[in-house]
């Protein structure tokens, strides 16, 4: 015990396995850390950093039963934890009874809650106008705030942070950072994190963690950044300038598409989008072609997905919507932001022939069909799984694979790449770039900039619901002058019915 | 109660909840020993009356619970009217026979429902859910791991009813609709069961961890946001309600409706 002392606070020959499982996660792990150090845990996903940190703060196994044990253990008395998922981590319905439940744990008297509730919202920047506020009613970043106010209200020597903006857009992302930057001067900050770029000024001490769950490394973070470039782009680290590594500093080639015709495979005309009985979006008029990929963009509410939602019929409309395709029920897919809604079968491969044989398809076509996509998105280890138990990327995969089995004409994606890391990014971003070229229309709403930067053909900005910007990018203006070969400019004022 | 629903607050948000709970308990009580039909139609009124005078709820909600009690205690009385024993038979057909005796019990049956429902609805749309459980752990010593996972719970009501929705989207989206028959609706249930459940689950069980992390625990004394006590408002709420009471009954003697003073008689 006494060597943790010296060294502040930590844990030696740390072994734990999940109930079970046969490999153990962690074993014979080793980590301190001392008072004041901002220390950053990278590593693949399911490669044990998060439940390290559990273990760390002691959440692991006072809360959590796990089985595990090690030879050294030093908590910190005092500390706060953020977690990622901002919609479990509040027990209360309003903001200021949700830091005051802090404070009440801590007996603190009840005189002086309200002076202090407004002190840790002030922290953490929340200013608002009555703290009496129902916590449904804010955004995802406004919510991760509260959570780092009511970790701040414990009074914490140490901050732990699980990946707390894995369900943040890239501006509530950004602000998190600066709040969390301005607060924890002088504390002890331990973080998980995939997205990385907005925090290492602050970090000065990065471990980086292999898939088995060892430390490859541990060192100052420019070191390591400079010097592991390679496992950071294995693990799928969204480390500054992981695009141009992977792509390049320019946008994408663009190849003529497989089959050169030109075609609009919509149309819309004076088209609004009602949520919960009121207007949200109004599209004078749009009309997608074959070979487009269009990403909508523009911030949080402007009516992004409820025009999605719109064009698949999931939603209220006024005005004319037409497709000119095959067979609009099937050959117009949408792929949701979370994958687990999607899935209506115990079986991945049942879930991906599941479309085909609401179509009665021929049972052998099928399974051949099933088999070709298993290999392609790389699920054919865990054919006979549920789809619950797979990874996050895992179960993007499957969303996407079961809605594109089909073979549709258009998808539409609401944020498909949202919490995954780099490596899916990429290989979901190569697939449908694929799917493109073969003629389908992409449309995608996307916070992530690089996308419409490198990916888009078309960008179109929503602001209030109405649209503000609709422009061919870079890309899409080669496409359109033919100087990569398409050679026919694509004109949006002509459509043909089938 | 949800903030949208409440539109004003009367006095009756003012009386200490966990009496008032109290006292809505013991008015179930005695409403069961009530067997004079001319006591339960007074009654009724009173209290019909005193819930339109004291809830906070928005008009148009208001009238769809009500309406949804009144379809209620029609379904409950004509299981007594039409199949209950009696000499006076007004009406028969086949197996219905309407007696005097019938009419009043099921009269009687009617209106006890009705007058729960009201009695209920005048506790739960004066009272906040926070409020009441905080009371709860304050006045009669809940421990609060149950106050606080059934506020929690609240907490999840509409992030579950949202969820619905998406799920209903996404089976669509997926062509669950496509399929016909007995046994495609079978599995449409078992799979909204299955994504509602599964996502409630653990996100429970997150709650209940970060609710540790933030110091929550059993043993511990802990103070309170929101300090509940006793206030005048109790008094007048106790007067109140054993004047309506005491009014019913009188009301009944000098003015009875009907002549069926005992309907199990």
């Amino acid at each position: 015990m006494m060597s943790l002392i010296n060294k502040g606070f930590g844990v030696e020959n740390l072994r734990l396995a999940f109930p079970k499982q046969k490999e153990m996660l962690l074993k014979d792990l080793t980590c301190h850390y001392k008072k004041g150090e901002k220390i950053l845990l990278l590593g693949p996903s399911g490669c044990g950093k998060s439940t390290l940190m559990k273990v760390l703060c002691g959440l692991i196994p006072q809360s959590i039963e796990v089985p595990m044990k090690a030879d050294n253990m030093s908590i910190p008395d005092k500390w706060g934890y953020v977690f990622q998922d901002p919609d479990s981590q509040f027990c209360m319905s309003y903001v200021d009874e949700e830091i005051a439940f802090v404070l009440e744990n801590q007996q603190i008297p009840q005189n002086d809650m309200p002076a202090l509730i407004d002190k840790y919202l002030k922290a953490v920047g929340l200013d608002l106008e009555n703290s009496h506020m129902l916590i449904q009613e804010l955004s995802g970043g406004m919510k991760q705030r509260l959570a780092t106010a009511s970790a701040l209200a414990l009074d914490p020597d140490v901050l732990f942070l699980d990946e707390p903006t894995a369900m943040l857009d890239p501006e509530g992302t950004r602000d998190l950072w600066e709040t969390v930057r301005q607060i924890t001067h002088g504390k002890t900050v331990v973080v998980v994190e995939h997205k990385i770029d907005h925090i290492l000024d602050f970090i000065d001490r990065i471990i980086l963690f292999n898939e088995n769950g060892e430390i490859i490394t541990d060192g100052p973070a420019d070191d390591i950044l400079t010097n592991y470039q390679k496992q950071l782009k294995e693990y799928g680290i969204w480390y500054p300038g992981v695009w141009e590594g992977r792509y390049g500093e320019t946008d994408m080639a663009i190849d003529p598409l497989e089959q050169a015709e030109q075609r609009v495979y919509m149309k819309l005309d004076h088209f609004t989008v009602y949520r919960k009985k009121r207007p949200k979006v109004s599209i004078p008029e749009l009309s997608i072609g074959r070979g487009e990929w269009v990403t909508i963009i523009g911030e949080n509410g402007a009516g992004k997905s409820t025009l999605l939602e719109g064009m698949m019929d999931l939603l209220k409309y006024k005005g004319e919507k037409r497709w000119f395709v095959e067979n609009d029920e099937t050959k117009v897919s949408f792929v949701f932001q979370n994958p687990e809604f999607q899935f209506v079968t115990d079986r991945v491969s049942e879930e991906l022939g599941f479309s085909l044989n609401v179509k009665n398809m021929d049972p052998d076509k099928i399974e051949k069909k099933v088999k070709a996509e298993l290999i392609r998105f790389s699920l054919n280890k865990q054919k006979d799984q549920h789809p619950y138990q797979l990874s996050t990327g895992q179960k993007r995969r499957l969303s996407v694979a079961s809605t594109l089995i089909e073979e549709p004409t258009v998808i539409l994606l609401d944020e498909p790449t949202f919490g995954q890391d780099a490596k899916n990014t990429f290989e979901l971003l190569e697939l449908f770039e694929g799917f493109r070229k073969k003629g389908a229309a992409i449309v995608m709403v996307t916070h992530e900039m690089e996308i419409v930067h490198r990916f888009a053909t078309r960008a179109i900005r929503l602001a209030n619901g109405n649209i503000d910007e609709d422009k061919l990018t870079a890309r899409g203006r080669r496409q359109v002058d033919g100087e990569d070969g398409y050679g026919q400019k694509l004109d949006h004022s002509q459509h043909m019915v089938l | 109660m949800d903030r949208n629903w409440i539109i004003r607050s009367t006095w009756f948000y003012n009386v200490n909840p966990a009496l008032k709970f109290g006292v809505i308990a013991a008015l179930f009580i005695v409403g069961l020993f009530i067997h004079n039909l001319n006591t339960m139609i007074w009654l009724t009124g009173c209290f019909f009356v005193s819930y339109l005078l004291f809830t906070g709820l928005a008009k148009m909600i208001s009238f769809w619970l009500l309406f949804t009690a009144f379809i209620l205690a029609i379904l409950s009385s004509t299981t007594m009217i039409f199949f209950g024993k009696g000499d006076h038979v007004l009406f028969q057909w086949h197996f219905l026979i309407i007696s005097e005796e019938s009419l009043a019990r099921g009269l009687h049956i009617g209106l006890r429902t009705f007058l729960y429902t009201v009695i209920g609805m005048l506790f739960a749309t004066t009272t906040r859910p926070v409020q009441f459980f905080y009371s709860l752990m304050q006045q009669i010593k809940c421990p609060p791991k149950y106050a606080y996972g059934f506020l929690a719970a609240f907490r999840m009501l509409p992030i579950m009813y949202e969820e619905f929705y998406t799920i209903r989207a996404a089976m669509k989206v997926r062509g669950m609709d496509r399929k016909k028959g007995i046994k495609a609706r079978y599995t449409k249930i078992k799979r909204y069961a299955i994504a509602l459940l599964s996502q409630s689950i653990r996100r429970a069980q997150r709650t209940a961890v970060a609710m540790e992390a933030k110091r929550f625990s059993e043993t511990s004394g802990r103070t309170y946001y929101y300090i509940m006590t006793y206030s005048r408002y109790d008094l007048v709420f106790i007067i109140t309600i054993a004047g309506l009471v005491a009014a019913a009954f009188w009301l009944s003697v000098a003015f009875p409706f009907t002549p069926y003073t005992n309907v199990l008689e």
